[in-house]
């Protein structure tokens, strides 16, 4: 680290501090003082049903906005139901095999989608820890399916952290990116974003997604698609309304609860935002 | 004075000038990205943020000494390692180093413009490798083996013929014009290289010292992959772009991708700070951050220019910038156009080399009102101008140009003594007639300054000055009054 030392007492040399002089943070406690977070985590925490209503417009916009297509399910089988019909109707970029690859996560797990395409040749993959092949399977897939844990109402954004059973390259190498998102998991803006991301505390590396891919170098004209994903679909399922009783039970069982009653709803009932016309004029979009 | 420098200025602008494509690229650019960054400042809600991170900057700058250290101990917890540069060749060897013992034959590059002022991918290349920039924008200009024209829109000066021509020469494709098509051909290609790079080099937009950890915003995705896909991540990292906390990181990225293009965010902001964890099964085995100052450490030392270094490189002065809007990026001849490369090409690499670069810019201030940061860049030209009038030992600037000085200070004789400006001016007057032409005005003069009157007409001295009518119509019998009046006349 002789680097480090000569390099840093450059620095000081400029700042213009008596020589040799080593200065620590603990001398300036204002550097990286933490204002508290706890008044934004509340705020979170404590929503009204109206506020998150707003919350899930100002997201559907500005998922028109990014070329984003969002699909907003009222219960687990419309989100099961969704992801299949864009299976589906999604053919292969680079190849002509149908694979897909998921994230080891409960909430795409409970989806069994191997089960709905076992009479189909749709392979599908998950990203468990510790299997060698997951690069392979993920570069041959044409469909990545993610459950980020945060999204942005304010930015259309959605938060994506990496962990062993949940890697980078689901999100970003496969043509098309499936977003799994609850409706509690929505928050306003960037700070409250961060204050999430802080309290949560996640590992070296995470992300934050605003759309597909895209590029303007030529000719500020906008094209979807340069090196990511050409296509996101984001399937936001409603947060089911709490009922005082039921409170301390789980979401699961309630979202089991309504699958058993509404067994056989056709897929029609999701309210899907296609790719609007909307923001057409917005020179957001004409950048690289 | 091009000339005696020998830069390439002016015959650069000209060139630019002459070139229709460039011009309407730029007229768009200016329209859209710097008209509408000066929107959304105005529509911004908090009124206070820009103020906010500007002071954040500076306060990082005056502890840039303790927020780099923190940065590396946290960068260093996690596995990554961290080297310290203390100039371009430093950082470039130490990445060399680092290929060598990983067997790299193969790097894609995520855009980086520090990667660019230090010359690394020519050292790459002449140690055998190949070097792939993934950027759209950048690989045309590899391609092309051009040089990018704007920080954020490299092959602003081309269009969709140029690079249409360049891919069927190049990439063998059926010939095309369609920007959809040709961005799918490249994505196919580099998709290529990005599978099967050795290692990945990147910039840095704004490490964030607590949580030890790089940020790098992108559209395309290439960043992503870059920082993914190869064993090997090295990350480039100018030595002032850092906050020391999450909180000033958030408002400084949202400044940053609103101040380059209106978006509330990027497509893609990735954080990295280190390799990958024990059982994941991507991300680079190897985290490198090299912390460049390669003539920072000078800038920060002087009060004057210091606040460049609060630059967040968003390139909104260059979108704004009435020179830039007309010469493009090329006759900068440097890493950083428009102002704020007017401002710091010549405090990183000589003032007198880049003098051309200070006198180009107009000083109408329209860079400060668009800067997110509000960074003072006409004051910092001046200052440059100063330096350059009057020679400086401690930036080592010897006077640009001596005959102009002395021109100037007889100037500031004549026009301070009435007397003396008064026979000046009868003096001219005589001087000027043969240069009167018919519409009453002079069009051409001899000498040094017949490039005034190149590309308009110099209004003659009157017959009589304003002056001279008023001391013979009502000044003549109050020999004091005229006295007083002429003092006026004269401040």
């Amino acid at each position: 680290m002789t680097s480090d030392l000569s390099f840093l007492n450059n620095i000081r040399t400029a700042l213009k501090l008596p020589q040799g002089a080593e200065r620590t943070k603990n001398m300036f406690p204002a550097l990286f003082a933490k204002p508290d977070k706890s008044k934004i985590l509340e705020k979170i925490a404590n929503r009204s049903q109206d506020e998150k209503a707003l919350l899930v417009d100002q997201f559907k916009a500005n998922c028109v906005t990014l070329k984003t297509v969002l699909h907003v399910a009222e219960t687990a089988k419309e989100v099961e139901d969704i992801t299949v019909e864009i299976i589906r109707t999604k053919e292969p970029e680079f190849s002509y095999n149908r694979h897909i690859i998921q994230h080891n996560h409960p909430d795409i797990s409970g989806m069994q989608l191997w089960k709905r395409f076992n009479r189909e040749s749709v392979t599908v993959h998950t990203t468990f820890p510790g299997d060698p092949e997951i690069t392979e399977k993920t570069i041959a897939a044409y469909i990545g399916i993610t459950v980020p844990r945060i999204s942005i109402a304010e930015s259309g954004t959605l938060v994506q952290f990496t962990t062993p059973g949940c890697p980078r390259s689901t999100s970003l190498v496969p043509s098309i990116h499936i977003a799994l998102i609850r409706g509690e998991d929505l928050v306003a803006d960037l700070e409250e974003a961060y204050a999430l991301i802080e309290e949560i505390n996640p590992g070296e590396s995470f992300v934050f997604i605003s759309g597909p891919s895209k590029t303007a170098d030529i000719e500020a004209h906008l094209v979807h698609g340069a090196h990511g994903p050409k296509e996101v679909h984001i399937i936001l399922l409603k947060e089911v309304e709490k009922i005082p009783e039921a409170a301390a039970e789980s979401q699961l069982a309630n979202i089991a609860e309504e699958e058993a009653c509404q067994e056989g709803t056709t897929k029609e009932n999701a309210d899907t935002v296609k790719e609007g016309t909307a923001g057409l004029e917005d020179p957001a979009e004409k950048m690289n | 004075m091009s000339q005696k420098t020998g830069s390439t200025y002016n015959q650069d602008a000209k060139k630019a000038i002459d070139s229709p494509t460039l011009q309407k690229n730029l007229h768009n650019l200016y329209e859209r990205f710097g008209k509408g960054a000066m929107q959304v400042w105005e529509e911004l809600e908090d009124q206070g943020m820009r103020d906010r991170v500007k002071e954040s900057r500076m306060r990082t700058l005056a502890h840039l000494d303790i927020v780099l250290a923190e940065l590396a101990e946290n960068v260093r917890k996690r596995g990554g390692k961290v080297y310290f540069a203390q100039s371009g060749q430093d950082a470039i060897d130490y990445t060399i180093d680092v290929a060598r013992k990983n067997k790299v034959r193969k790097v894609v590059k995520g855009k980086s413009m520090i990667s660019m002022e230090i010359e690394i991918d020519q050292a790459l290349a002449a140690d055998g490798i190949e070097v792939i920039e993934t950027d759209l924008g950048e690989y045309i200009i590899q391609l092309a083996d051009d040089r990018p024209s704007h920080i954020i829109a490299p092959c602003i000066h081309m269009d969709r013929n140029d690079i249409g021509q360049l891919f069927t020469e190049k990439l063998g494709i059926e010939p095309t014009t369609d920007p959809e098509k040709l961005t799918m051909v490249a994505r196919k290609e580099l998709r290529q290289e990005l599978l099967t790079a050795d290692m990945g080099i990147t910039g840095c937009n704004l490490a964030c010292a607590e949580t030890g950890q790089i940020s790098i915003v992108s559209n395309e995705g290439n960043i992503r992959m870059v920082t993914t896909m190869p064993r090997v991540h090295v990350a480039l990292m100018g030595m002032e772009r850092v906050t020391a906390t999450m909180d000033e990181h958030r408002e400084t990225i949202q400044l940053l991708t609103m101040g380059a293009a209106l978006q509330k965010l990027s497509t893609y902001v990735s954080f990295t700070g280190g390799p990958r964890g024990k059982d994941d099964p991507d991300g680079p085995e190897e985290f490198h951050l090299v912390i460049i100052d390669n003539g920072r450490s000078k800038i920060l030392e002087d009060s004057d220019f210091r606040e460049s270094l609060a630059c967040i490189r968003c390139g909104a002065c260059l979108n704004i910038c009435p020179v830039y809007g007309k010469i493009g990026g090329h006759a900068y001849n440097s890493t950083y156009p428009g102002p704020i490369g007017a401002v710091i090409t010549p405090l990183l690499d000589g003032i007198n080399k880049h003098a051309d670069l200070c006198k180009g810019e107009t000083l109408c201030g329209a860079c400060l009102d668009v800067c997110p940061v509000r960074n003072d860049l006409p004051r910092m030209l001046s200052a440059l101008r100063y330096k350059l009038a009057y020679g400086d030992n401690h930036w080592n600037v010897r006077q640009h140009n001596v005959a102009e000085s002395y021109v100037y200070a007889a100037w500031q004789r004549a026009i301070s003594h009435s007397s003396a400006y008064r026979r000046m001016i009868k003096t001219v007057r005589l001087l000027q007639k043969p240069f009167i032409g018919k519409n009453r005005m002079i069009q051409r003069m001899t000498g040094l300054a017949a490039g005034w009157t190149d590309s308009r007409d110099l209004p003659p001295i009157a017959k009589r000055t304003f002056a001279e009518i008023w001391d013979e119509k009502y000044a003549k019998p109050q020999q004091q009054t005229q006295e007083i009046r002429e003092e006026k006349t004269d401040d």
